[in-house]
């Protein structure tokens, strides 16, 4: 008996931070009517990547506030602040947090050495060290928001955001905890772009944060909350792969066990992680038939709209949600909308083999 | 929900290779802290460090982190007897935080001088937390849920507690779960910087203590739905009978001054376990002796137990705060306090400080039958967690 079994999962609230969508569910859901690819640069690293104004982000936090703040911070606590406003959670009733990240704050890290580099002991900055931990985002988040239950960083290439968002779900499902505020985050950072083109990720990067309120559903209609969807499954596993490399295997169980969880036989429509990492999506394309089986699903991946970036995973779960309750998956190509009906899954798969599936549905 | 059983224990420590040394190491009350080997320590005001003697697991190609990952995971499935067929099934949970960055460092400190450092792109594809995850589940055949937890220096022990999650929710009946980490520059800077190391060995719990000494190492452990160990006729080491994990919300660095979070990771842990707090008869402190520590983590364990009422003990005092190891490491010489019937000293101890109420072990093993031990482990960002391990 799973733990997604025992106690229904549903969202309450959205919050979304990127170079084309800032704001709650209402705010997705507009931009995914048409969903128009957010402007590229070069101002990071020799590729084009989609880079959120510093102005935006500037909007969203406290100049107080931000200030001591690293910017994958303030990335996302600005994120989690309005998914906790649109659910109306009270922290104080208990509040977990899950924060994927494939990179934490790079930024800081680099800062923090350069430190030394220039200047040996003495340049060394004691106030960037913490931020060299990848929980930083998560430590600055709890306190700023009152998370006082279970606080995690999850790390893993490509599905950060994903896995984040499943394992906030089975914690609720198990009764640990009744809400869980569970997302991604990542920023842009010119040597970790330098890094990524080193080891052949050809995909297009972007950053930003999504974050997800997740509640226990009695609870939730408890307290009289907008249900925004439903988690009715989720499984993730373990693909053989080398580190940060692709893989062969295809056989995996994740998608039948949260299929099965969900006591789904089929999708109806499909949010994938492809973002334009050529090995790596054309794997995951391998995985996905041979889980589902020669029919063609509708498929979509925001991927090359917004870049990649562990916020992704958890905005294709929230755009799953909006799917879901709309009948409509998003036109790629920013056309119409097409007609879908029944369950969604959100699946990713990761360079290094980490795989994730939910199944999403609405109220 | 599942009981959860240890059936298989790894280590590699700055005692060297193995469960065995680790345990005769800590049963000696043998201080590992020595100077520093690995990086440059010139300049700093510690210069002292428990590094791993010799890594025997793994190519010398892959990260250090990542063979001292190897090395002990490969120990605890073997201890476990866990095989080929079993581990396609069996779930991953790694701590780590430095993840391959000692690589990554020489790396960038070679790229800031305008050289190319041979194996680059080798230390970069293996430089983040999750790279572990990775080596060990392609290495090892391990094709269960996977996930990588970074909650900085209780990365270890919240492991742990996931794994112990997914097979008391029927996911998955074996989990292989522990941390690790390598010394790193940025890992010792940083805690220089912040003035946190004690140039001396670390003392924790005495009233003179300085603060912490660094340390690495890795400790994994299998854990097993009880059901599934019993038909398959494993030994059992401990249940894993419960744990709890609790945020500060208070401090990205310090800890909430009365230790709230502290108790109510401890608190949860005995609850989940069905436990009184009088049948604990051990807690392996997190003890970093770092003057703030020790003196709220003594005074949380005072709330929920009494003050004075169990032993407590520090095994930092000999093998340093191996980040994120320390979590896993700590709960397998919790294990082993229960199954060897004697609980591991701390060694440094001289001079009791007085705000820390609890015979806290000083320098020598000390005999003890135990019904129930817990351990604590706690990190930045006030992450608390607390393992609740009952004798077999």
């Amino acid at each position: 008996m799973s733990s997604l079994q025992r106690r229904g999962v549903v969202i309450t609230g959205v919050g979304v931070v990127n170079a084309a969508v800032v704001g709650a569910s209402p705010a997705l859901g507009t931009w995914l009517r048409r969903p128009r690819a957010a402007e590229r640069s070069r101002a990071v690293g020799a590729r084009e990547a989609v880079r959120l104004a510093e102005a935006t982000l500037a909007g969203l936090i406290d100049p107080g506030e931000g200030r001591r703040l690293a910017r994958v911070c303030r990335l996302t606590l600005a994120a989690a602040r309005l998914a906790v406003a649109e659910a109306g959670v009270d922290p104080a009733a208990g509040l977990g947090l899950v924060v994927g990240s494939e990179l934490g704050d790079f930024t800081s890290t680099i800062a923090f050495a350069d430190g030394y580099l220039a200047r040996g002991p003495a340049g060394l900055s004691a106030l960037l060290f913490p931020s060299t931990v990848m929980n930083t985002m998560a430590a600055t988040t709890a306190i700023a928001v009152a998370s006082r239950e279970l606080s995690l960083t999850i790390n893993v290439p490509t599905i950060s955001g994903e896995l984040a968002v499943a394992r906030a779900a089975s914690a609720v499902a198990g009764g640990r905890v009744d809400a869980v505020l569970a997302g991604g985050v990542d920023e842009l950072d010119p040597l970790v772009a330098e890094m990524l083109d080193v080891l052949g990720d050809d995909g297009v990067r972007g950053e930003g944060a999504t974050f997800l309120m997740l509640e226990a559903e009695p609870v939730a209609r408890a307290r009289g909350a907008s249900i925004l969807g439903r988690i009715a499954g989720a499984a993730w596993r373990s693909l053989p792969a080398r580190p940060w490399g692709v893989g062969r295997q295809v056989a995996s169980r994740a998608i039948h066990e949260a299929l099965s969880r969900a006591e789904r036989a089929a999708p109806g429509w499909l949010y994938a992680s492809a973002s334009g990492d050529a090995p790596r999506d054309a794997w995951e394309s391998r995985v996905l038939a041979a889980a589902l089986g020669p029919r063609r699903f509708p498929t979509l991946s925001l991927g090359a709209h917004l870049g990649h970036h562990a916020g992704l995973g958890a905005l294709h779960v929230a755009a799953a949600a909006w799917t879901a309750r709309a009948g409509l998956l998003p036109d790629a190509a920013g056309g119409e909308p097409a007609r879908v009906g029944g369950c969604g899954l959100v699946h990713g798969l990761g360079r290094g083999g980490g795989q994730v599936a939910l199944i999403v549905e609405a109220e | 929900m599942r009981r959860v059983l240890v059936t298989g224990l790894g280590a590699v420590s700055p005692f060297g290779a193995g469960v065995k040394a680790f345990w005769a190491g800590l049963a000696a009350g043998t201080c590992a802290i020595r100077p520093l080997t690995l990086i440059d320590a010139e300049g700093f005001r510690c210069r002292i460090a428990a590094e791993v003697p010799e890594i025997a697991a793994g190519s010398p190609r892959r990260s250090r982190a990542d063979r001292l990952a190897l090395g002990a995971a490969v120990e605890a499935l073997d201890d476990a007897g866990l095989g080929g067929e079993e581990r396609g099934e069996t779930a991953l949970v790694v701590g780590a935080v430095g993840g391959g960055m000692l690589e990554a460092e020489g790396w960038y400190w070679a790229r800031a001088r305008g050289e190319r450092a041979p194996g680059w792109a080798a230390a970069l594809r293996s430089m983040l937390p999750a790279a572990h995850g990775e080596t060990l589940a392609h290495r090892l055949g391990l094709g269960g849920p996977r996930h990588t937890v970074v909650t900085a220096c209780s990365s270890g022990a919240v492991a742990l507690a996931e794994a112990a999650e997914l097979i008391a929710d029927g996911v998955v009946d074996c989990a292989v779960a522990g941390g690790v980490d390598a010394v790193t520059r940025l890992c010792f800077m940083g805690f220089n910087t912040l003035k946190l190391l004690d140039p001396a060995p670390c003392r924790p719990f005495d009233r003179d203590r300085r603060g912490m000494s660094i340390g690495e190492g890795a400790a994994f452990v299998v854990l097993e739905a009880f059901e599934h160990a019993r038909a398959r006729g494993a030994r059992a080491y401990a249940e894993l009978a419960g744990h709890g994990m609790t945020t500060d919300a208070y401090h990205v660095t310090a800890p909430q001054p009365e230790g709230e979070g502290m108790v109510r990771a401890m608190r949860a842990a005995l609850a989940a376990g069905g436990v009184a707090p009088a049948a604990v008869g051990y807690v392996n402190a997190h003890g970093t002796a770092t003057p703030q520590n020790d003196r709220i983590e003594a005074r949380a364990i005072g709330q929920v137990f009494g003050s004075g009422r169990v032993l407590v003990s520090s095994i930092k005092s000999m093998i340093g705060h191996t980040m994120a190891a320390a979590g896993s490491l700590e709960a397998v010489a919790t294990i082993l306090s229960l199954t060897h019937e004697t609980v591991p000293p701390t060694a440094s101890l001289t001079t009791p400080d007085p705000e820390v109420d609890f015979d806290c072990v000083p320098r020598i093993a000390r005999e003890a039958v135990i019904e129930h031990a817990i351990s604590n482990s706690f990190g930045f960002g006030g992450q608390n967690v607390t393992l609740l391990f009952r004798r077999a």
